[in-house]
């Protein structure tokens, strides 16, 4: 049986977590793909309809805010993984 | 909160909630004598309030231009302010005297208010026509 010296053996936990990390990153993207999409059907929603555009701010703040939610959890994780191990 | 018809409105009534339901760790962490918490959190919380101001702008920036200029821009902005978080984070990971999860926390604050007071709303739905029913 092989056996790794501890040096190696932190490397490559050292190396999974920041594979960790960098795959948590993808996470990020969705968030603005989505954001981008909903801004895009509220102009839409806003050029047919001017007087609903209070309504339309305010629930697409709401949503924008709720929305990147994800896309900082996985920042969270990411970093929690880059410093810690 | 969707009887708000006025985005500043809501902004006033979120950015008020969240500080009321901030004293609660602000106070604990006072208590507790827990400095780097109380200040990584009230990092958190003030670039939050920021962020959402911002976002609120950004907001009606799109609204006055062509649909895929409008698209293009708020995920531009989107990545940008992700950016911004990422710079928040990093600095409380990286500073002794900041503590990461407070900060982390303080950065969702505002989230966990819009959500819990939309959980309100349901409810208050839920049980208003639950006792309409019955009346």
């Amino acid at each position: 049986m092989v056996e790794f010296s501890p040096e190696v053996i932190e490397t490559i936990i050292r190396a999974s977590a920041l594979l960790g990390a960098g795959f948590a990153m993808i996470a990020g993207i969705g968030p603005g793909i989505g954001q981008g999409y909903a801004a895009g059907k509220a102009v839409e929603s806003v050029a047919r309809d001017p007087e609903a555009r209070g309504n339309i701010i305010t629930t697409m703040l709401l949503g924008q805010a709720v929305a990147e939610s994800t896309g900082i959890y996985s920042l969270v994780i990411a970093i929690v993984l880059i410093f810690t191990i | 909160m969707k009887e708000i018809k006025d985005p500043k409105k809501l902004q006033k009534k979120i950015l008020k909630t969240t500080y009321l339901i901030a004293l609660l760790p602000i106070i604990s962490a006072i208590a507790a004598g827990d400095m780097e918490s109380l200040l990584g959190f009230v990092f958190g919380l003030v670039v939050a309030t920021l962020l959402l101001r911002l976002k609120y702008n950004n907001i009606i920036r799109a609204l006055n231009m062509d649909m895929e200029s409008a698209e293009k821009f708020i995920r531009n902005r989107y990545f940008a302010e992700y950016g911004l978080y990422f710079l928040v984070l990093f600095t409380a990971a990286r500073n002794p005297s900041l503590n990461f999860l407070a900060a982390a926390v303080g950065l969702f604050m505002i989230k966990f208010t819009v959500l819990l007071l939309s959980v309100k709303d349901l409810l208050k739905d839920t049980f208003q026509s639950q006792f309409d029913r019955y009346k």
